[in-house]
């Protein structure tokens, strides 16, 4: 579901991040594969792909550019598309609201707890089913895919009525458990494809030398896979921080996260558009630029364990 | 004592089994329990047995049926769209090559952006009077008003709105599995297609789509559930509505359960949601995806 927007948003290991080599065969012939080689075919796909960028980029831009405005321009007919004159007002607006700042702690740590859970029954859990192979690995990932296909509105009022029962009603740490059920799934099936990669000889070697299997995993595969761990904590963590459903069915005043606090603007405060899109961009901000400045380290990461594997 | 190899892979699964038998197969129970009892939505309210009621009530409601064929039309928009969106730019990006590699990471942008976030920022886009879109169409002389299209106003059309953010968010997911399927095809392949006279449309259609078919079909069967899922984009949007033209299964439940407090026929729809999605589910990864086996 959208929730879960990026839970949901399995799918093979972002493969995009290992840049594929392309292997320089033929010299001579500008193109390898299905790269176009007339220039003036090359000068339209690129003119293609900026007007494909500009629209892509364009509504969040807006959003930005809307931010900006004053409260009164934020809903003016017709619309501009810049502002007329650019204020930090709808950010003061937002961010003054109570419950505001809160939220943004709440998120913070649901998505923390979350991403450490989903880890630390994932990493071993990935390991034990790409390793040895039992029949019952096989099992537990099918099992684990179906649980992705269920529907988080199905289970969320039997979970928040489970998490009330133990007295953990409404804390960032019921939440953050509901958010793993999402992650977990999605966190094993990325770990055994990072598993998958490694080399078998190298825990061999290990164990050979007197390691225990455990140990051999947690100081041999575990460095070497730490590039796949990096980028499973940010599916899981996105996951979480981005969640809206479950936040919504199980959290009240105390442990709101900052979507269920965007979509109470609607309601609460009549339609306060300038402050909801300050509030958005704030919210999006940071992981948008967190996820594109990692995404170098994870290619380092990524490459440097290739090369001692 | 050393453990046998098998015994060590099972200890190290239990914490993930377990878990996901407390937090997901115990409310599934719960759910399927509920879902044959009418419950006061009233906490220690009274809870009857009524048998299979709850489902004739599902199935013979007008709202329920609607419901589903909203969810299944909703899905197939989503999903042909963005799996036309997402080939297009996989394309793109494949022709044009490395030097396209940056755009490629931009263009993951809206896969970090929160589902409420772009129901509400496409919501602002749409709406009427001060919605961008429809002024901007005005300006450019195609439409004669800014408010001809109720984009979320007009029943006939605001299931396709609705989906519009969906779609702008998740096309990047599309497009990222459908280029790493692209960069496995062999380039002798279409060398070879090419110097035998192959022009572009037959080396799409012949060759460069049988051989993706495989991620294809990944790609499709992951989102497709996921759009079948959709909550946060419509809700914030429209609530379901106008007249409940934009309401699909998810948004039902969920007003049956809290709005309406009817939290045995909510589990009843539940039930009958998740089965069918398990059903299409099951038959699509048992005939493709076949994850855990050796490749």
């Amino acid at each position: 579901m959208s929730n879960a927007s990026v839970a949901t948003k399995a799918g093979p290991p972002p493969s995009d991040i290992p840049e594929p080599q392309p292997l320089r065969k033929r010299r001579g012939v500008n193109r390898e594969g299905l790269e176009a080689g007339r220039r003036s075919t090359r000068t339209i796909l690129w003119i293609l792909l900026a007007a494909a960028m500009v629209l892509y980029g364009f509504p969040f831009l807006y959003l930005l550019f809307t931010s900006f405005k004053t409260p009164i321009d934020t809903i003016a007919v017709p619309p501009t598309i810049l502002p007329r004159e650019w204020t930090l007002e709808n950010y003061t607006n937002a961010l003054g609201r109570s419950g505001v700042v809160a939220s943004f702690i709440n998120s913070i740590q649901t998505a923390v707890i979350s991403t450490a859970l989903s880890l630390v029954l994932a990493v071993p859990a990935a390991y034990g089913i790409t390793r040895y192979k039992t029949p019952s690995g096989r099992v537990f990932i099918m099992a684990a895919l179906v649980t992705r296909m269920v529907p988080p509105v199905a289970i969320g009022i039997p979970l928040a009525s489970m998490m009330a029962s133990v007295g953990l009603a409404d804390t960032p740490i019921a939440l953050s458990i509901a958010h793993t059920t999402i992650s977990l799934p999605l966190s094993i099936w990325l770990m055994s494809s990072f598993f998958e990669s490694v080399p078998r000889d190298l825990e061999e070697a290990a164990t050979v030398d007197g390691c225990s299997r455990l140990g051999a995993l947690w100081r041999v595969v575990i460095p070497v896979v730490s590039g796949g761990i990096a980028v499973t904590a940010i599916f899981a963590f996105l996951a979480s921080w981005n969640e809206f459903l479950f936040a919504l069915l199980m959290t009240a005043i105390r442990s709101q996260t900052t979507p269920v606090v965007i979509a109470n603007f609607q309601t609460q405060f009549g339609l306060d558009w300038g402050s909801m899109t300050a509030l958005a961009a704030v919210y999006s901000i940071p992981v948008i630029l967190l996820t594109l400045l990692l995404q170098r380290k994870i290619v380092a990461g990524m490459t440097l364990g290739a090369v001692k594997g | 004592m050393r453990i046998s190899d098998r015994r060590f892979a099972l200890y190290l699964m239990t914490p993930a089994a377990l878990f996901l038998a407390v937090f997901v197969a115990y409310p599934l129970f719960r759910l399927v329990a509920d879902s044959f009892f009418k419950i006061s939505p009233i906490a220690g309210g009274p809870r009857d047995f009524v048998g299979l009621q709850n489902y004739v009530t599902a199935f013979t409601s007008e709202a329920f049926t609607s419901a589903g064929w909203r969810t299944l039309a909703y899905t197939l928009v989503v999903v042909t769209l963005e799996f036309a969106l997402g080939l297009g730019m996989a394309l793109l990006f494949t022709t044009l090559g490395r030097k396209s590699q940056i755009w490629r990471t931009v263009f993951l942008y809206p896969l970090m952006i929160a589902p409420i976030v772009a129901g509400l920022l496409w919501k602002f886009l749409m709406i009427d009077n001060f919605g961008l879109i429809g002024t901007l169409l005005h300006q450019a002389g195609i439409l004669s008003d800014p408010n001809q299209i109720g984009w979320l106003s007009d029943p006939n059309i605001v299931l396709f709105s609705v989906a519009i953010p969906d779609i702008w968010l998740t096309t990047s997911f599309m497009c990222l599995v459908l280029f790493a399927g692209l960069q496995n095809i062999p380039g002798d392949l279409l060398e070879a297609a090419r110097l035998d006279g192959a022009r572009a449309p037959a080396l799409l259609f012949r060759i460069i789509l049988p051989l993706l078919r495989p991620v294809i079909a990944v790609a499709l069967v992951v989102r497709g559930i996921d759009a079948a899922r959709a909550f946060d984009t419509i809700l914030i949007q429209t609530n379901g509505g106008p007249q409940s033209a934009s309401e699909t299964m998810s948004l039902l439940i969920y007003r049956t359960m809290i709005r309406f407090g009817d939290p045995g026929l909510a589990s009843a729809m539940g039930t009958i949601y998740l089965l069918a999605m398990l059903a299409i589910a099951f038959v699509a990864v048992a005939t493709i995806w076949r994850p855990g086996k050796d490749n």
